[in-house]
């Protein structure tokens, strides 16, 4: 099912854990070295900036490759044009499974990645090139979503399973929307139970070991979920959307969807600390930004300027704080730097240094992270 | 997940029963780390005070509470540079801890606020009067010296864009693009020497042993500012003989930066950037020539296939030995 050598994922997964314990003087030098000797994944997976070269390379050659294909064939038709689109596409897929991964043993080099994505699109678009003008937006989801769902499941893409629980909810709601007079009233319930449903089902999901592989794309379908939750119920958007699909003024249930917008990200945070679910709170404390700016979009009640002063002060003093408490009471919960950094926050890292900011120098002793090597198959460690 | 992982390991017998009750305990009680989560906090309070802060002077001025603001501001920026310098960590020529987890963010608070009250004072009194450069000057004195002085790289970068408005130029590289124009011939130069002078610092701090690890802040604007005022110099000033020889003396320095240290950032930043250059030449060139639009697609295609062999087999050019 798994386009990728799931042994070598197994010894991936299986290094990986024991990196972490190695980092945390859970196992000796010698164990580690064994774990390293024992476990292989010959796999191609480089640097994080090779790969992003990678990836923009792979995309303008397969831009011109398609143009000369298309001017060698000579397509002139509009059903010529799709066919050899999806003609093409097949054949990057094939390029794909046959080269990419097959021989030179790619795994998320940002070659891999693109020809999918590259694949991908091209076959969307031949098929629904074909469709006439005047096509439900519905159909064009619902053609999207087999491909979707296939390709996040056998190549194992974070991006591809966002899409593809995107492309669920729409389907949704759009088909809720065809309801008649009770689709206002459906919408943001479909939309918070859709978003539960795919919350638990990913939360579970995790727990299987035979899921293992899928770990990661169902911590991006969680994450998404809990998003998508908080953003059915959150007033701002109930008001737009019913503004602008009923020409409403007032929304029903004004009061609930208030409450909603308040309560939902203190229970996340609440519910992520207490149960360690740093998803949870870090989605939560975007739902808290997200919750000041939908109140102060319908009450006014003080200048942007002194509410940036306040909030800033307001956040940089509970921060303070926080760290303070935290490294006098030591316990369940600490200040100090867990080892795991997932991507996100590598990227916001990243961002941060760029924006003039953190003095955290970039991991310049500290090759795992962006390590060449660590990764299975890789032998120079890389810097900057 | 842990479970099946340690299991097979036991099975393996690279670690012992112990070893797997240790990890299990770990596992189960490890602490919940909100490192990430609090400097975020700590990160986005600093700039939203600032951005509050900033506005509220510009809407303020001519008010009576504006005499009241500035002194707030010229408050704040005292009390965190002063806080910055007593907690200091004890100088030295290598890199030293931060003394406070907050320590950074403090310092960047009072460096930010004294930008603000700077310019305001500019604004509003003309305390410079038209010697704009001198207002520049002056944070960027600050900057460098409490960059080397405290041991941050944070403000050594506020000081390198000081730095770099003195000079002409107002620059981080994300933005490099958007604000600046690029008609003047002037510019471009300056570009080109500022990024020279910014490759220089490290590699006179290597020799003399002092704040090495101040060299990826200098270089990474120096390899931007370089590239893309070369590039510039190309596009815009039609000076092809000039500075498309520049830029290729530029990749193929980073090119051997990249190389010597083991640095995968320069080496992709070189090769892009290279790239570019070379197509446009390319295209520029064979302009009167009326080639076919096939012979443009067939040249994307051969040259991608090129680099990203190049690059998949990065490993053998990077010498593996890179301190």
């Amino acid at each position: 099912m798994i386009a990728y050598n799931s042994t070598w994922l197994d010894a991936l997964l299986t290094r990986d854990t024991a990196h972490k314990w190695h980092h945390k003087g859970l196992l000796s030098d010698e164990q580690w070295k064994q774990v390293q000797e024992r476990y292989q994944a010959p796999f191609y997976t480089p640097n994080v900036f090779v790969r992003i070269g990678l990836a923009f390379f792979c995309m303008i050659l397969l831009s011109a490759a398609i143009g000369l294909f298309m001017l060698f064939t000579g397509a002139d038709s509009d059903g010529g044009i799709a066919a050899l689109s999806i003609f093409f596409g097949l054949l990057s897929l094939a390029a794909l499974e046959l080269w990419a991964i097959g021989s030179a043993r790619h795994f998320g080099s940002g070659v891999d990645d693109m020809l999918l994505y590259f694949a991908i699109s091209v076959i969307l678009t031949g098929l629904c090139s074909q469709l006439p003008y005047n096509t439900d937006t519905l159909v064009y989801y619902c053609i999207a979503l087999p491909f979707l769902l296939a390709a996040s499941i056998r190549y194992l893409d974070r991006l591809l399973a966002a899409a593809t629980f995107i492309c669920m909810l729409m389907i949704l709601l759009l088909a809720v929307n065809n309801i008649p007079r009770l689709a206002l009233y459906l919408l943001p319930f479909s939309g918070m139970l859709f978003s539960a449903g795919a919350y638990f089902f990913a939360q579970k999901g995790q727990l299987r070991y035979a899921w293992r592989h899928w770990h990661r794309q169902l911590v991006v379908v969680e994450m998404l979920a809990l998003a998508t939750f908080y953003m059915s119920g959150n007033y701002w958007i109930v008001q737009q959307a019913g503004a602008e699909l009923f020409q409403l003024e007032q929304v029903p249930m004004a009061d609930f969807f208030w409450l909603f917008t308040f309560i939902v990200p203190v229970a996340y945070i609440l519910i992520g600390l207490f149960k360690k679910d740093r998803l949870m709170m870090d989605i939560g404390l975007g739902c808290i930004a997200a919750a000041v700016f939908t109140f102060r979009y319908f009450f006014h009640v003080m200048p942007l300027e002194w509410a940036a002063v306040i909030g800033g002060a307001v956040l940089f003093a509970t921060a303070y704080f926080s760290i303070q408490y935290l490294r006098k009471h030591e316990g369940t919960y600490t200040y100090a730097a867990d080892g795991d950094i997932t991507l996100l926050q590598e990227i916001e890292e990243q961002l941060i240094e760029q924006t003039i900011a953190s003095q955290n120098p970039p991991t310049t002793g500290d090759k795992n992270t962006f390590g060449g090597g660590e990764f299975g198959g890789g032998g120079a460690g890389g810097e900057f | 997940m842990h479970p099946p992982i340690l299991q097979n390991l036991l099975q393996q017998e690279i670690i012992t029963p112990e070893d797997a009750a240790k990890i299990d305990i770990f596992e189960a009680k490890k602490p919940f780390s909100l490192h990430w989560e609090l400097k975020s906090l700590l990160y986005l309070g600093v700039i939203l005070l600032n951005i509050g802060l900033g506005f509220l002077i510009y809407q303020n001025i001519d008010s009576i509470g504006h005499i009241a603001l500035i002194a707030l501001i010229g408050v704040i920026s005292a009390v965190c540079l002063i806080y910055a310098i007593r907690h200091r960590p004890p100088f030295s020529a290598g890199a030293s801890e931060s003394p406070t987890p907050y320590y950074d963010y403090i310092l960047l608070l009072g460096c930010l606020t004294f930008l603000i009250m700077e310019g305001y004072w500019q604004f509003q009194y003309q305390i410079f009067g038209t010697r704009y450069g001198l207002a520049t000057f002056i944070p960027m004195v600050l900057f460098f010296g409490l960059g080397y002085w405290l041991d941050n790289r944070g403000v050594l970068s506020l000081g390198i864009t000081a730095l770099a408005s003195w000079v002409g130029i107002t620059v981080t590289p994300q933005e490099l693009l958007s604000k600046n124009d690029f008609n003047s011939a002037t510019i471009v130069q300056t570009g080109v020497l500022l990024a020279a002078l910014l490759t220089l610092v490290p590699f006179v701090s290597e020799r003399l042993n002092f704040k090495k690890h101040f060299s990826l802040t200098y270089l990474n604007f120096a390899v931007h500012i370089g590239m893309i005022s070369c590039l510039a110099g190309m596009m815009a000033l039609d000076l092809e003989v000039l500075y498309f020889p520049l830029l290729c003396g530029a990749v193929g320095f980073y090119l051997w930066y990249a190389r010597t240290r083991g640095s995968f950032y320069f080496l992709t930043v070189a090769v892009v950037y290279g790239y570019i250059g070379i197509t446009y030449m390319l295209i520029t060139h064979t302009d009167s020539l009326n080639l076919d639009f096939m012979f443009y697609l067939l040249y994307f295609v051969l040259s991608c296939t090129g680099v990203i062999f190049f690059l998949i087999n990065y490993k053998r050019f990077i010498k593996n030995d890179a301190p």
